[in-house]
């Protein structure tokens, strides 16, 4: 069995941004049940995503006890590793969201909600991700290692500050 | 360090807010507001709603004036120092009184901490501190009479004599059995001191703080405020917090207060900035 994470690149989650109190806890333990999930696994988890979402990643791990680097790159000689997956859909989804409102947000994010729901590689963002502030390398680099229909659990869905996030698990037999 | 007033005790990153309770007809800033029992009472209500730790109760005003007796200073605190302490358990209850046989009486009656305002001017009152294993603030005064203004009042390096003063006192403290923990020093600014000798004490609090001992301070409202700014008692508020702010970035740890919200908004705000205490919450440009 070979899993698969995907989290959002929220910089929040970092520990270097930490306040009195948290304002995306809900999302954070959405992310470390899921990265929690990956290491348990037994395997190595490596981590997918631009350079600032694989901060946001190697953190998660940090934080759930999960081992990544050099432990993962020795588990991969082995057998294929856990993937952690950092990435997330459009940052323009409302007024106060840090793109302003961008109204085909919800299409795009919608589109690829259902692909990564439906394991459907053939996702394209359209040109439209980088206009919407989405972050989405890594999503691109799931779809190539996810075999085709392989259906997502969801463990978290929402748009709390105007942009969209999701967690999700891939396991594949 | 690690501070220890009477049964309470806090981290060694705290800062408390000490507001002030007068049980005087007659003190500078509420001119009698809360000399009526209900009335401080109603003050302690509020001053615990608004998150003060501690409330630092006064049977005498610091200025000269009428001549209140052991007797009569009793009446005004130790009763009601009872009253507090069984309606707010948690609360940290100071008495700012300098007569050794005010202290037993409040320390019976619950108090926590002695604020010795007069810095010493009665040597027993760290046996009674040490006795009932109460907190002491030893304060600078430079030798000055309880009651009495500043009058050509001068100093080598006024810092040097607080921190020569102060500390000698929390050594004294300590030798007569206060617990080290529950020592804490005060520049005292306006007593003994003229307007430039408390802005001296300000703008080198930082001196004071390496010490090593916990620094109290009380800035609120005073005449080097007002004389700073030229404000009347009542327009210092503003003035007050520049001071606070400046004391906190130095490190002050109590800081006693006659405007609470304003006071702790102002002291968490700076240390933020140093990096002292967290954001409340931070999620702008982070999502």
């Amino acid at each position: 069995m070979r899993r698969f994470a995907l989290v959002p690149g929220v910089l929040a989650l970092l520990p270097e941004y930490a306040g009195l109190s948290d304002p995306v806890l809900d999302l954070r333990l959405a992310c470390l049940d899921a990265v929690r999930w990956l290491g348990s696994s037994g395997d190595g988890v490596v981590v997918v995503g631009d350079a600032q979402g694989s901060r946001v990643g190697e953190a998660l791990l940090s934080a759930g006890g999960g081992s990544t680097g050099a432990q993962a790159q020795s588990a991969f000689a082995a057998r294929p590793p856990a993937v952690l997956v950092v990435g997330n859909g459009s940052a323009r989804r409302s007024e106060k969201a840090p793109g302003h409102l961008d109204e085909r947000s919800f299409a795009f994010d919608d589109a690829l909600r259902a692909a990564l729901v439906s394991g459907d590689a053939s996702w394209t963002d359209d040109g439209l991700g980088e206009a919407l502030l989405a972050s989405v390398d890594g999503i691109h680099r799931l779809f190539g290692l996810l075999p085709a229909g392989t259906e997502a659990q969801v463990d978290y869905d929402d748009d709390p500050y105007g942009v969209q996030y999701w967690v999700m698990r891939w396991e594949v037999g | 360090m690690t501070l220890k007033l009477g049964r309470h005790h806090f981290p060694d990153d705290a800062t408390l807010m000490m507001a002030i309770v007068n049980r005087t007809p007659d003190s500078f800033y509420d001119k009698g507001a809360t000399w009526a029992e209900d009335k401080a009472f109603d003050r302690v209500a509020q001053v615990v709603e608004q998150g003060a730790e501690i409330v630092d109760i006064g049977g005498i005003k610091a200025a000269p004036g009428e001549h209140i007796d052991e007797d009569e200073e009793k009446r005004r605190v130790v009763d009601f120092v009872a009253r507090v302490r069984a309606a707010y358990p948690s609360l940290v209850i100071s008495v700012d009184t300098w007569r050794a046989s005010v202290g037993r009486a409040v320390c019976e009656a619950g108090a926590d901490v002695l604020n010795d305002a007069w810095g010493g001017a009665d040597p027993g009152l760290v046996d009674v501190a040490a006795e009932y294993d109460a907190a002491i603030i030893c304060t600078h005064t430079g030798g000055a009479t309880p009651r009495t203004r500043p009058y050509r009042v001068e100093y080598d390096d006024v810092v040097r004599s607080a921190i020569a003063d102060t500390v000698a006192y929390a050594y004294r403290a300590v030798a007569a059995g206060v617990d080290r923990r529950s020592v804490v020093i005060d520049p005292a600014h306006d007593f003994g001191k003229n307007t430039f000798h408390s802005l001296e004490l300000t703008h080198r609090l930082g001196e004071m703080v390496e010490t090593g001992w916990p620094v109290l301070v009380s800035l609120s409202n005073k005449d080097f405020v007002g004389e700073s700014l030229d404000l009347p008692v009542g327009s210092r508020l503003t003035g007050t917090l520049a001071a606070t702010a400046v004391c906190a970035l130095a490190g002050a740890r109590i800081y006693r207060v006659h405007e609470v919200v304003e006071t702790r908004q102002t002291v968490d705000m700076v240390n933020t900035i140093a990096g002292r205490r967290m954001p409340a919450r931070a999620i702008r440009g982070l999502q």
